[in-house]
């Protein structure tokens, strides 16, 4: 890959340059409010002020590939955020909706994250960004991870049209396609072939990631599954922040999926009983099954969960089951088929009975 | 409800495809084979036309058992449906293995001339379903 090296405090003259060399229309990307660390959507160049300070805080808010979500558009936006957010966008691409020319992809290393309601609290010891000792360190003082961030595989930039490394007290910019090599050369950057693949870095994060994931509580059973969903109010936030749940007009807002009135009284004559708000885990089977393939395991359905249902344990970690078998990794390559709009002519015989 | 394993009726929600399976139950039919009446069988033009969300509604409103039946993988009227089929369900059937309900899911490619594999796996999957005993759901309120 081409790339070269700079130093933290140079970044926001590379962010700056993106706009002002009409590289990109407009910029997403987190800005700091006091101890909050939250998305700007940023035209002004003058308005970025030391992007080196939050770009790598270890705080998740939303999924920023959900904001641009059906953005149909003709200008260019850049997008940086974290691994998980740009392997979103990138499904989003393939799911036709988010223009792939309109986006640059710039993904930024990332260390794992706290909620951000966590991360301003604990602003003081967080600090600006964290390495795997600090965490260790944080962990021990009760101020823990997301989990779905102990559980990810894919914590390092590798994918997108950017991406933005730590190394050695550095960062390390590169660009991986046409358009994010483009992209550099349009800043002026000086350009050298550039490694930051960083395989024993990847191996040893993969190792403690499935680590953590074989410690979490498994749901193994109906009875375990109802437990678990025991105080969903249907209130659907975890469909709504979803970055890659994109139907226009979602099934549980339709009358089938969302009964009311006459319709609630047959369905109780039919059972004798049933559970009000109607569907609860039909809701939750269906969508998990929706977002089987494309789940980036982000975790922002659990953020968002009014009742604090430890969702993880269920759409990241079933989702990963299925993505096996189908041998995909969602958000790697915007070229690859989804799982479901291809298919081969032998396969799978063996999961169906 | 008070029925033990092994010593029940079990229903079965079926959804063959017009082309294949369906006219596979129909010879079944016309040549007199028999197999237990546990099955409901539910016509749709194409295994493609399955959304996953069908089965999944069976099982929670109380279906001991679901079947899906499709035109050999090569051999679809619409050249291509069941091989969408055969990946939908594959994924739902992972899912479902978490929680223990994929055995109550079972999908055969049947042609129209299989009178005889459709009365075969009929017989088979009201014998499993029986020996699985009734759907945990079916007793709930849900």
């Amino acid at each position: 890959m081409k790339g070269t090296e700079l130093k933290y405090e140079d970044l926001e003259g590379f962010f700056k340059g993106l706009l002002e060399n009409n590289v990109v229309d407009a910029l997403i990307m987190p800005h700091r409010v006091g101890n909050k660390v939250s998305y700007m959507l940023v035209r002004d160049k003058e308005r970025i002020a030391s992007p080196e300070s939050v770009i790598f805080a270890p705080s998740f808010g939303v999924n920023a590939a959900n904001v641009v979500k059906g953005w149909m558009i003709d200008n260019k936006v850049g997008i940086v955020a974290k691994p998980c957010e740009i392997r979103a966008a990138i499904e989003l691409i393939k799911l036709k909706q988010l223009n792939e020319e309109s986006v640059l992809l710039i993904t930024v290393d990332c260390s794992g994250a706290f909620k951000n309601e966590d991360y301003a609290e604990h602003y003081p010891e967080i600090g600006n960004l964290v390495d795997s000792a600090k965490i260790k360190e944080l962990e021990g003082k009760g101020i823990s991870m997301r989990e779905a961030c102990a559980i990810c595989e894919n914590r390092l930039a590798d994918i997108g049209d950017i991406i933005i490394a730590r190394v050695n007290g550095k960062v390390g910019v590169a660009g991986l396609t046409d358009m994010g090599v483009e992209a550099l050369s349009a800043v002026e950057l000086p350009l050298e072939d550039k490694d930051l693949e960083r395989k024993e870095e990847k191996e040893r994060i993969v190792a403690e990631a499935r680590k953590r994931l074989g410690e979490l509580p498994r749901i193994d059973s109906v009875e375990a599954l109802e437990e678990f969903l025991r105080d969903c109010i249907l209130c659907k936030n975890c469909r709504d922040v979803c970055p890659v749940c994109y139907c226009k007009e979602c099934f549980f807002d339709q009358p089938l999926g969302n009964p009311a009135g006459g319709d609630l009284l047959n369905l109780a004559e039919l059972r004798g009983a049933i559970e009000v708000p109607a569907n609860q885990l039909l809701y939750h089977l269906t969508r998990v099954y929706h977002v089987c393939t494309t789940c980036v395991a982000c975790g922002a359905c659990e953020d968002a969960c009014p009742k604090g249902i430890p969702l993880t344990r269920f759409y990241p970690v079933l989702a990963q089951k299925v993505q096996e078998i189908f041998e995909y990794v969602p958000g790697k390559d915007a070229k690859e088929p989804l799982p479901f709009t291809t298919y081969e002519d032998e396969e799978l015989e063996e999961c169906l009975r | 409800m008070e029925e033990e394993k092994g010593d029940f009726e079990p229903k079965i929600v079926g959804f063959t495809c017009n082309w294949c399976t369906y006219a596979g139950a129909d010879l079944a039919g016309t040549s007199r084979k028999k197999y237990p009446p546990n099955i409901r069988l539910i016509r749709l033009m194409c295994s493609g036309r399955i959304d996953p969300m069908f089965v999944l509604k069976a099982l929670l409103n109380g279906a001991d058992g679901v079947f899906i039946g499709g035109c050999h993988p090569g051999e679809c009227h619409y050249i291509k449906g069941n091989f969408y089929a055969r990946r939908r369900i594959a994924a739902l059937r992972t899912i479902l293995k978490q929680f223990g309900l994929d055995n109550r899911v079972r999908s055969e490619w049947i042609s129209a001339s299989e009178g005889d594999k459709f009365a075969r796996t009929m017989k088979e999957m009201a014998e499993e379903i029986k020996q699985l005993g009734p759907n945990p759901m079916r007793d709930k309120i849900l």
